[in-house]
């Protein structure tokens, strides 16, 4: 059975299956070849033009930063697509999912090489969507779909506000090119939008590297298949947030905001981080929860200048690329070979899986900080680097030595017990080696580990001068990278950390125990993520059931609000209330036709027959006509009263022959429209008369008093706007009457003909 | 000097004559039995005469004493009017017709509200602008309740008719204070009293009016109501016209209004519009996410992409103006090709709204689902679709003009809104299929819209077909 399932395995894809890795592999060479250049001090950029209207240009950037990034990316890629070429052969869409995994590390390299600010963040998203599509490809279950859009939504936010931040950062320094900001970072440092800037473009690389309050959807994330964790969640995606503040490290670090926010959100995630990994006893979960710590490590590193820190974030970036790749892959090779990864019942697997066991030993090792092993040599420059930090000295360093003792207990949990220890409980397959294409991986990634703690010369040179050399700019210099450098502070605490981290893996089962009741009782920011959605839905069905209500009479009445706050506002603001206007010249002619449209206004509000109602606004109208009149404006209110007998009879008959809407004896008590009417009506009367106050623009009138006799030989002045000056206009009203009548009695005519037989036939059953 | 004006507006002339010589032949002729082959004919017309502006040549001109403007600015406008409602229109004639309702008023209507608009991207002039706003505003309530039999459609055209008339009413109140205060219509001679350090009270309240008339016609909120509801009952292809055209019109008119007539008091009216963005973003990005019809989903959508633009608008500048010209012409490509594909959307011959019939909806049609997929992202403003850029554009415009909370909420509010765009995403690759799948109908017009569409989303990313620099030139003209 098991070997049978072997030989599948071994078959792979086919063709579908290598050129991926042939893609990877020829990459990694090309990333290689430039190597010996960017170890001498170069940089190389190339560019192109893309949408030069908006700023975008496709260019890129090889330094020792970008070209570390790069080779990590390309070569663990290799090894990733070669390992899921064989760990999901035989998969019905593993075309899919080759294509989905070779445009993220595609998608990643041009994140970590691009030069200009959007097309990084144009990476950025690519990178997102394409793991999206990864997280998600194991969606037969429920928890994957989840995961995968709590994954997207998160980091797609942040990154959101990071392009937001881009652009701002781009207008204040006049330049999208990374390379030209960087070059000016004390003006950057000292501009005043350099707060808004940080804070947008750390809320995108906090929550891509799952930062501390954004930490709780990279668990989460782990119902991928395995290989996609390794790459995702070793080298690469998580790694995206890290690398971009490193990029920006030169040009932005060093300010007291830079600091505190780096060093406060990586040293709390790394330690909470731990904690959580001792927890887990599904492996695959408990290294994710190292990788956050990691992550917090490196973003701590990133908040400081020195030339220590520095070098450490430079090594300790390849160490955990290097161990952490090489772990999942040996996750996944335990539940190839088992069919379970809970730590609980995996045991005694050295003897069917002697490989893997070496592969997890020399990884867990390099993890866990022992020497000779460049885990070691990464550890020693964090403590070197921390014990340089520029305050809470005893706070970060308490924190790392914490963190990197429960990171030794998990290693140990991960590497040590399922291997020699024995099993817990039946595991559901006879464990059985993996074939060798998913060996290489964790073999290549464990020898490397072992090859450069011995020899560190090599990665020094190549790789960690270069990054130290990018991430300050050129300013400093990497301190050295050895094994041995005396009996000093780093390697003292290095002895307490080990004997720590015995002690905790010793009693990691009742410590576990004690953390599950504490972390239940603590805040849960997944719950609090579900809760988040929740209420977003429930805040769009609250707007739907208030605003959006379906009812016309709302929607008007969100109208005239507006009108009412807004005009108000306006009012308040500009203060143009004048005192009481002078009422010398009302006369009692005034006053009844002011009365007339009250009383009509009123009684169309409260009468229950619409009749009534209809007349009341006729009556209303006509009042209207009337002041028209009084003051002196015959033609308009002429045309008023034609309009208001034409409405009155058109809409009476029109509503007449609607049917009964209002349940007869219904109170219809309204008392927010009323209110809401009597302010609308007094902020237009206080509108009116700060209106009326200010000068108005008399040329009009002067125009048509001295034009109106010599121009058009008249002298009442109305009389020869409408006929003369106007005299298209009034045409144009007399048309627009006219047709206004003739259709009315079309539509009378018609209606009356179709109204008449359903109406007689509803007598009938009545 | 008569006949130079009528050369200027020679394409809504001919038009105009289109529109009423195939009324005629609708009336006097086959009636509905003509109006395929009258849709067919509408939309080549609207096309022919958006080829004859692109292709016209002549500078710019003003007609009949300012009231008329043919510049750039208007003509990039009306070019992406006529070719929306175009494509528009002829995507709706299978629709419609196999449904019962393509009467041969529908292209008529359709010509109609598009020479309205024309008028109101050209209007230099108060009474040209509510002049064309009207032309266009009657087309489309009778549109709206085109479907006569049916409560929905007709509520839909009732609702919209008389919230409508109530925000011309609020026009018209601005436009008569702000003539009252400066003694003029025309918008070349209210820039000059408004130009003149701060401007009066009453052309402040006449101003106000005004922007809360035009904010109706662009639905923005709070004056957005009418939107979800119209969007919902009217048919599904005057749905697509909805949501295209008039909204590229209407914004159009907005930034003419603004620059033209109000461009020496851009303080005065930038916060105003700057609010209006917010609230549309957020509502419309918020509203949406409790939706499973996808009508009323793009109604949302819509209201929050207005929000979008008024950001260009907000900015006061002519980066602002080109930028929200950028939008536009992106926002309407887009939502040709959601539209195309929700046409499609159909079980039985029905047509289909729920969302949740989209489940799985990939393996059953995966060039279709594909190209939705792509659409879907660039209308949530993921790179490297197009949709991303034109938010790029409006971005980069709002910061320039130093309006950076603006810029922020935005990122906040498409973050919130991307959630539901995903959404449609995560049921057609995701869902979990429940038997009541949708059908799609193998039109071949609604799927050459789709696929262009999309593929426009993603080629146009290497130079945007030269929209920008076109866009750059109009709002040149605009603002100075």
């Amino acid at each position: 059975m098991s070997a049978a399932k072997t030989e599948a395995s071994a078959s792979g894809n086919g063709w579908v299956g290598l050129v991926p890795v042939a893609l990877a592999a020829s990459l990694f060479v090309w990333f290689l070849s430039f190597v010996p250049q960017i170890g001498a001090g170069e940089v190389v950029r190339l560019s192109w033009d893309w949408v030069p209207s908006l700023g975008i240009a496709l260019s890129f950037l090889f330094d020792g930063l970008s070209l570390t990034f790069a080779l990590l990316i390309s070569g663990i890629g290799t090894l990733v697509l070669l390992y899921s070429n064989t760990y999901l052969a035989g998969h019905p869409q593993y075309a899919r999912f080759a294509l989905f995994l070779t445009s993220f590390m595609l998608a990643m390299l041009g994140l970590v090489l691009a030069d200009n600010l959007i097309a990084i963040f144009v990476f950025w998203e690519l990178t997102t969507i394409t793991s999206y599509l990864l997280i998600g490809f194991g969606h037969e279950t429920y928890k994957g779909r989840r995961s995968a859009l709590q994954a997207l939504f998160v980091t797609g936010a942040g990154a959101l506000a990071m392009l937001a931040g881009f652009i701002l950062l781009g207008f204040s320094m006049g330049s999208f090119e990374l390379s030209e900001i960087l070059a000016q970072g004390d003006a950057l440092k000292a501009h005043a939008m350099y707060l808004p800037i940080l804070i947008l473009i750390l809320a995108g690389t906090f929550t891509k590297s799952a930062q501390f309050p954004f930490h709780f959807w990279l668990p989460n994330a782990m119902a991928a298949p395995t290989p996609v964790s390794a790459f995702l969640h070793s080298a690469t995606m998580v790694k995206g947030g890290v690398y971009l503040m490193a990029r920006l490290h030169p040009g932005m670090a060093g300010t007291d905001v830079w600091f505190w926010t780096l060093t406060v959100a990586g040293a709390f995630t790394a330690v909470f981080a731990s904690f959580l990994a001792l927890r887990q006893t599904d492996l695959k979960q408990a290294l994710a929860y190292t990788t956050l710590m990691a992550l917090g490590t490196l973003t701590l590193f990133l908040g400081q200048t020195s030339a220590y820190a520095m070098t450490a974030f430079a090594a300790f970036l390849i160490v955990h690329s290097l161990y952490k790749a090489g772990l999942f892959l040996v996750v996944g090779c335990i539940d190839h070979g088992t069919g379970t990864r809970e730590a609980d019942i995996l045991g005694g697997l050295a003897r069917a899986m002697p490989v893997t066991a070496a592969a997890a030993a020399l990884s867990a090792l390099s993890m866990a900080g022992v020497p000779p092993f460049l885990g070691f040599i990464g550890k020693e420059l964090k403590y070197a680097g921390a014990l340089e930090v520029q305050a809470m000295e005893t706070v970060v360093v308490g924190a790392l030595v914490l963190a990197n003792a429960l990171m030794l207990a998990v290693a140990a949990v991960v590497a040590y017990r399922p291997f020699w220890r024995p099993a817990g409980g039946a595991m559901p397959h006879t464990p059985h080696e993996a074939p060798w294409p998913m060996l290489a991986g964790p073999v290549i990634l464990a020898v490397l580990g072992a090859f450069f703690g011995l020899f560190p010369g090599v990665l020094q040179w190549a790789l960690v001068d270069p990054t130290v050399a990018a991430l300050t700019g050129g300013d400093l210099h990497a301190k050295e990278l050895k094994l041995w450098a005396g009996v000093n502070m780093p390697l003292i605490l290095s002895a307490v950390t080990v004997a720590l981290g015995l002690a905790i893996y010793a009693g990691h089962r009742s410590l576990r125990a004690a953390l599950i009741r504490a972390t239940d009782a603590g805040p849960n920011f997944d719950r609090g993520w579900d809760r988040f959605l929740e209420g977003l839905k429930a805040l769009a069905a609250w707007q739907t059931r208030v605003l959006q209500s379906g009812q016309l009479r709302s929607y008007i009445f969100t109208v005239f609000a507006t009108v009412l706050v807004g005009l108000g506002g306006t009012i308040l603001a500009r203060g143009v209330w004048q005192g009481f206007p002078d009422l010398s010249g009302v006369t009692w002619m005034n006053v009844a036709l002011m009365a007339l449209i009250l009383i009509g206004a009123i009684m169309a509000a409260i009468t229950r027959s619409r009749i009534t109602a209809i007349a009341s606004l006729g009556a209303s109208g006509i009042g209207v006509a009337m002041i028209f009149i009084a003051f002196g404006a015959p033609d308009v209110a002429i045309t008023q009263l034609l309009v208001e007998t034409l409405v009155v009879v058109l809409v009476a008959y029109a509503l007449l022959r609607l049917p009964q809407l209002d349940r007869p004896g219904e109170r219809d008590w309204r008392p927010w429209d009323a209110v809401l009417a009597l302010g609308v009506g007094a902020v237009v009367t206080v509108t009116l008369l700060a209106v009326l106050a200010t000068p108005f623009d008399r040329r009009l009138t002067t125009y048509f008093e001295t034009a109106s006799w010599p121009e058009a030989f008249g002298r009442n002045i109305v009389n020869v706007i409408l006929v003369d000056f106007r005299a298209l206009d009034t045409f144009g009203e007399i048309a627009v009457v006219v047709i206004a009548a003739l259709s009315a009695y079309a539509l009378l005519r018609t209606t009356t003909d179709k109204a008449a037989k359903p109406a007689t036939q509803k007598d009938k059953a009545s | 000097m008569v006949a130079a004006d009528l050369s200027v507006i020679l394409p809504e002339i001919l038009l105009s004559v289109f529109a009423m010589a195939a009324l005629l032949a609708g009336v006097y002729g086959g009636k509905d039995r003509w109006a395929p082959m009258l849709v067919w004919a509408a939309s080549a017309a609207m096309l022919l005469i958006a080829a004859f502006i692109g292709l016209r040549g002549a500078p710019g001109a003003v007609a009949f004493g300012g009231m008329f403007v043919d510049d750039a600015f208007s003509r990039f406008a009306k070019i992406v009017v006529l070719v929306s409602a175009a494509a528009v229109l002829a995507m709706s004639q299978d629709y419609m017709q196999r449904r019962g309702i393509l009467r041969f008023e529908y292209p008529i209507l359709i010509v109609l509200a598009a020479v309205g608009m024309m008028m109101m991207v050209s209007a230099g002039d108060l009474m040209a602008l509510y002049m064309g706003l009207e032309l266009q505003s009657l087309a489309l309530y009778v549109v709206a309740s085109l479907r006569r039999d049916s409560a929905k459609s007709t509520e839909a055209g009732l609702k919209y008719f008389v919230l409508g008339a109530l925000s011309s009413g609020l026009l018209l109140y601005g436009a008569s204070l702000v003539y009252g205060y400066t003694g003029t219509t025309l918008f070349s001679g209210i820039v000059q009293v408004a130009g003149q350090g701060d401007i009066s009270l009453g052309l402040l309240f006449g101003l106000v009016f005004v922007i809360a008339g035009l904010a109706f016609k662009v639905s923005a909120v709070p004056f957005h109501m009418w939107t979800p509801d119209v969007y919902e009952g009217a048919p599904t292809p005057v749905t697509a016209f909805f949501a295209t055209a008039p909204k590229v019109a209407a914004m159009a008119l907005f930034a003419r209004v603004l620059h033209d007539a109000f461009g020496g008091a851009v303080r005065d009216w930038s916060q105003v519009i700057a609010l209006l963005s917010v609230l549309s973003m957020f509502l419309g990005a918020i509203a949406a996410i409790g939706q499973t019809n996808i009508k009323r989903l793009m109604a949302y959508s819509s209201i929050a992409h207005m929000g979008y633009a008024l950001i260009g608008l907000a900015a006061g500048t002519a980066l602002g103006v080109q930028a929200l010209l950028v939008y536009m012409a992106i926002y309407v490509t887009m939502n040709v090709g959601t539209f195309a594909f929700i046409l499609m959307m159909e079980r039985d011959g029905q047509p289909v709204t729920d969302i949740n019939a989209l489940r799985m909806y990939s393996r059953r049609e995966p060039a279709r689902a594909l190209a939705m997929l792509i659409l879907l992202f660039s209308l949530a403003g993921v790179p490297p679709m197009l949709g991303f850029f034109a938010k790029l554009a409006v971005w980069q415009a709002g910061l320039d003009a130093g309006l950076v909370w603006l810029v922020v909420a935005s990122a906040v509010a498409s973050a919130i809104g991307a959630f539901y765009y995903l959404r449609i995403v995560f049921y057609m690759y995701f869902g979990e299929e429940d038997g009541d799948e949708v059908e799609t109908n193998t039109s071949p017009v609604l799927y050459a819209f789709l696929m262009g569409s999309a593929a426009i989303m993603v080629l146009g990313i290497a130079n945007m077909f030269g929209v920008d620099q076109a866009a750059a030139a109009a709002a040149a003209v605009l603002v100075n």
